[in-house]
């Protein structure tokens, strides 16, 4: 895996995304659940060191977006480039190797391991002393995630366990879906607080939310998915003053 | 004024009584008291028929004791106590007692067969109807309240009461394993001092009774200061003093044949069979967590490749020495192990159950059929397989003579070949590959967002397990120096998941365990033969609704479930969350 140099040069030239390098592409992807057609032909992409937003309703193909890209899911059309390679329908475990990282939706952190196992999981394609590097790092972006077992975790320390897992993939991009389910206004604001600055250590990222103010508040730039297709792409700012935006998804009639 | 009893106790003492009235008429209808009325716990004082009898209003009088745990039960005295044990004896006593009033005024052999009139006269004590149904309602009230009068007395005299019953039951129980052997050691002085006409004699009960009563007195005790001076010590030391269990183990373990005698070391050769083959789907079931029923076809494979492949008079003819067959009968269980995987890999849970027990099915099918036979010898099997042991070991060491025939002998190399499963899958289940088990066990899609192969370890959690289960079955066929189809049925992976599920999932000391347990005692007291399904039954209800986590259990199985509760109640309470919303 070659991703470091790549961001020390994300570093230098800021963040100015939308023109730079794509590390992630999506064309034309479709993706189904049996016969439910639930991305209907998504097409958007992700520039190296941003941090792109993923907005809309339930049931909108968010989820599902993310989980294709992961390959968790399979894509029946289109194709989704990493850095220039196609991994469309790769397996998922080749996938986190090649440097996506997913932290899915509901936590699901392993509750029955220690907090230490699951994060170790997350480096289970990796060895070698760079691991331990990143455990450190990843504790001290969580310092609430020392000397716990997974299933009494609290419901913020579970989603910060298990972005941490996914962080321990040692990721170029990574996947948060719905980080902030059910978390309170404060460790929202907490969790959205540690991405930026999991962003600013150099991880694209490209985010799933439900609470589209907060999200379009850290990305500088977003899309807004209805029914498996993208409607409206822009910056942040942008669509944060969108009227259409304001009205569906920021509760403002 | 306090109520003698309120509406509620007085409902669950019915229910608890009721319940007890249904498991003695069960008992007697499935002919289980019949079986074992004249087997002698203590010769001339009581059978084990009556054993059984009496342990049902015992257990539900404890149970009844033990229940109103409700605001009020606080509240509740002793005699209240007592009396509710003695109305649920009455109860199911009453009920025995009415139906042995109807059974011996009206005959119903016709349609329950098993009620004969020599059950009847047991049961009745031999007395007229009027008089037997009072006694046995009387008896049953007695029993009832004596086992809530256990309840509400201190836990040491509880203990030592019950330990002393189980001491004397067990070493009745034995009689026909330890007297003969006895006998045969020259030890006729003690044997007829312990028992008479296969019950104990009353001196010796007295004697077990009162050696039962010390043990449990003495036993709390005994293990706090065997645990504070294990504790006391200086690492090194202990260490040593672990080594020197482990060898006081090891040797046990070596020696048992010779001094147990031919019967016993059968017992153990197949007890050893069987914890080989748990060591093996304990991987696919308890490490990787999938629930295959059919794994009685890689135990077939062993056996028949063996058969094949040693046998002279299999269709193959090579006859080669066994220890040169074993690699290619793993290696072709193995391959076994992922033909029947790679079809199952997509499917989960209950799916992958009722699949895997379609393939073993299949199995016993091809290996019965007619269509294979030139190969498989169908229905005949396959005969003359040769065992690579002696028949006989006759060393004389000067002072040790060390004579050794059959099972005696077979039993060192299951055992070795036990211990070495038990060591693999104990350093698999510590390395990465059990991680990845672990986790894919959890949650498979996050296990495979995190980079876990699930195809891969899945693969080769089936051809491990594959792998294991064929040693049994080679060692099994080397054993019987035939194969038949016959031997390979639905019940074995059923008998060897309830070892697992008994022992406890993903622990391997549980699974060793559970198969002494499961395979040894049902083996030691042959009566129970025909019950024995009935038992496993029995057992695994017991075993799901008292300690679902088995007997010994893996650290993480016992946090899954007994963290389930507790974690819920987490989730309610923490001031993290608020109500949850939809998800995309």
């Amino acid at each position: 895996m070659s991703t470091e140099p790549a961001v020390v040069s994300q570093r230098e030239s800021g963040p100015s995304a939308t023109d730079g390098e794509r590390i992630l592409e999506l064309s034309g992807v479709h993706t189904y659940y049996g016969n439910i057609h639930a991305l209907k032909g998504v097409t958007m992409h992700v520039g190296l060191g941003e941090i792109v937003t993923l907005i809309g309703s339930n049931g909108a193909g968010k989820s599902t977006t993310l989980r294709t890209i992961s390959g968790i899911e399979r894509a029946r059309e289109g194709t989704i480039r990493l850095k220039g390679r196609d991994i469309t329908n790769l397996p998922a475990h080749e996938v986190v190797g090649l440097g996506v990282a997913h932290a899915p939706e509901g936590r699901r952190v392993f509750s029955r391991m220690t907090v230490a196992e699951n994060l170790d999981l997350g480096a289970f394609r990796r060895s070698g002393p760079d691991v331990a590097a990143d455990l450190a790092r990843v504790l001290d972006l969580f310092p609430r995630l020392r000397e716990q077992k997974a299933g009494t975790l609290s419901g913020g320390e579970q989603q910060m366990l298990a972005i941490g897992r996914a962080l321990m993939t040692q990721p170029s991009v990574l996947l948060l879906d719905e980080p902030s389910m059910g978390l309170s206004p404060i460790l929202t604001e907490q969790i959205f607080q540690i991405i930026g600055e999991i962003n600013a250590q150099g991880t694209t990222v490209l985010l799933v939310e439900q609470n589209a103010l907060m999200a379009l508040n850290v990305a500088q730039r977003g899309y807004v998915l209805q029914t498996g297709k993208i409607i409206l792409s822009d910056t942040a700012t942008n669509l944060a003053a969108n009227e259409q935006v304001r009205q569906a998804y920021l509760g403002e009639i | 004024m306090a109520e003698l009893i309120s509406r509620r106790q007085l409902r669950r003492v019915a229910t608890i009584g009721a319940v007890a009235a249904v498991a003695l008429l069960y008992l007697c209808m499935v002919g289980l008291i019949e079986a074992f009325k004249d087997r002698n716990v203590v010769t001339g004082v009581i059978t084990l028929g009556a054993v059984m009898l009496l342990a049902v209003p015992l257990i539900a009088g404890y149970r009844a004791a033990l229940l109103p745990r409700d605001a009020s039960a606080s509240r509740l005295a002793a005699w209240q106590r007592v009396l509710f044990g003695l109305v649920v004896g009455l109860i199911a006593g009453a009920v025995l007692g009415v139906f042995v009033v109807i059974a011996s005024a009206v005959d119903v052999r016709g349609v329950l067969v098993r009620i004969s009139p020599p059950l009847l006269e047991f049961l009745s004590f031999g007395l007229p109807s009027a008089l037997a149904f009072l006694a046995i309602t009387g008896l049953g009230g007695l029993t009832g309240a004596l086992g809530a009068l256990l309840l509400v007395s201190p836990v040491r005299i509880r203990n030592a009461v019950t330990s002393a019953v189980i001491a004397v039951v067990f070493m009745s129980m034995i009689e026909p394993l330890l007297r003969p052997r006895l006998e045969q050691l020259d030890y006729t002085a003690i044997s007829d001092f312990v028992y008479k006409s296969h019950g104990l004699t009353e001196a010796a009960a007295i004697l077990f009774l009162v050696v039962g009563a010390v043990a449990a007195i003495l036993w709390q005790p005994a293990n706090d200061l065997v645990r504070r001076t294990v504790d006391a010590a200086p690492v090194e030391s202990r260490r040593r003093i672990r080594r020197w269990a482990i060898g006081v183990l090891v040797v046990a373990v070596l020696i048992l044949p010779q001094v147990s005698g031919t019967f016993l070391a059968q017992v153990a050769v197949l007890v050893g069979l069987y914890m080989l083959l748990a060591l093996g789907l304990n991987i696919v079931v308890g490490y990787a967590g999938l629930l295959d029923l059919g794994y009685v076809a890689f135990f077939a494979v062993g056996a028949y490749l063996t058969a094949l492949l040693t046998s002279p008079n299999s269709s193959l003819g090579i006859g080669l020495p066994f220890f040169v067959a074993l690699p290619i009968v793993m290696l072709g269980a193995g391959m076994t192990g992922l033909l029947i995987g790679a079809p199952v890999l997509r499917l989960r849970g209950d799916y992958l159950a009722i699949v895997t027990l379609g393939f073993g099915e299949i199995a016993r099918v091809l290996f019965e059929s007619d269509a294979l036979q030139p190969w498989l010898g169908g229905v005949q099997g396959i005969l003359g397989i040769p065992s690579p042991f002696p028949p006989r070991i006759d060393l004389d060491l000067g002072t040790m003579h060390i004579f050794a025939t059959g099972p005696q002998v077979l039993y060192y190399p299951i055992f070795a070949f036990c211990a070495l499963a038990a060591v693999f899958a104990y350093r698999l289940s510590n390395s990465r590959i059990g991680r990845a088990w672990n986790a894919m066990r959890e949650d498979e899609s996050v296990a495979e967002a995190t980079g876990v192969s699930t195809v891969n370890y899945k693969l080769l959690a089936f051809a491990l397990g594959a792998t294991t289960g064929c040693l049994s079955g080679a060692l099994f066929a080397v054993q019987l120096g035939s194969v038949f189809p016959g031997s390979f049925d639905v019940f074995v992976s059923i008998t060897v998941l309830a070892v697992i599920i008994l022992g406890g999932m993903g622990s391997i000391p549980g699974v060793i365990l559970g198969a002494i347990v499961l395979i040894g005692l049902p083996e030691l007291l042959r009566e129970f033969v025909e019950y024995r399904v009935l038992v496993y039954g029995g057992v695994l209800v017991a075993m799901m609704l008292l300690r679902p986590e088995g007997l010994i259990p893996n650290r993480n199985r016992q946090r899954e479930l007994h963290e389930a509760d507790s974690e819920e109640e987490q989730e309610t309470l923490d001031g993290d969350l608020m109500p949850q919303r939809g998800t995309s």
